[in-house]
């Protein structure tokens, strides 16, 4: 494992994300791109990534990398990357569930309109997610270019 | 003293420097990333008391010689 594969794997699991994330977030908001995704069953792509991108990478944590590379992979100042924005992806999550709490049409309240803002929140934390996945593998790209 | 954080003055540098060693080799001999070298000696990070100790093996100093507080 290198600092590029770890970027690459958490880029496109990230940036996939992201798209998805989006994509739902503006159809719950009712801010359609005006085009729509004709077979919904790719929605499943993100998770599968997720699943064989965090596979792949405890896999060649144990058997397909050598103890200096993951000294230099998993070091403590990737641990604090990795907190900080840990802690910056709470604060976003806080600032966006607000926002969309504050957006409700309360005064027609209804179990739909409850629905939707539980899949607007869901929406929110999974595009979240998605930005904090790039934005760390911007510090593996970085690191690979100088390293 | 170089590059330093809030918290911590270092020299590291200087004493890396001094001996020969590129970041690169002495994020080696302290098992860590080059990364974490460079933040450490731009004042951006205060390593733990381990890597402090391991930096301070390397450059066949004192961790009191590597930092102090300001």
């Amino acid at each position: 494992m290198t600092f590029f594969k770890r970027f690459l794997v958490l880029f496109i699991s990230g940036a996939i994300q992201v798209f998805f994330a989006t994509y739902l977030l503006l159809e719950l908001l009712g801010l359609s791109l005006g085009w729509h995704l004709a077979y919904h069953n790719i929605m499943f792509v993100p998770g599968i990534l997720i699943f064989l991108g965090s596979g792949y990478l405890t896999v060649s944590y144990y058997f397909f990398s050598d103890e200096k590379a993951n000294n230099s992979l998993y070091d403590e100042f990737t641990a604090v990357r990795y907190y900080k924005l840990g802690a910056a992806g709470y604060a976003i999550n806080g600032i966006g569930i607000f926002i969309l709490y504050s957006i409700q049409d309360w005064s027609n309240w209804n179990f739909e309109l409850a629905n939707n803002m539980i899949y607007q929140i869901a929406a929110f934390a999974w595009l979240v997610f998605g930005v904090l996945m790039v934005w760390f593998s911007m510090g593996d790209y970085k690191e690979s270019k100088s390293g | 003293m170089g590059k330093s954080h809030e918290k911590l003055l270092n020299n590291l540098e200087g004493l890396r420097k001094g001996a020969g060693l590129t970041q690169q080799e002495l994020s080696e001999s302290a098992e860590v990333s080059r990364k974490s070298i460079n933040a450490i000696e731009n004042g951006v990070y205060v390593p733990s008391t381990v890597l402090a100790l391991k930096i301070a093996r390397t450059l066949n100093c004192s961790v009191e010689g590597l930092f102090r507080l300001p």
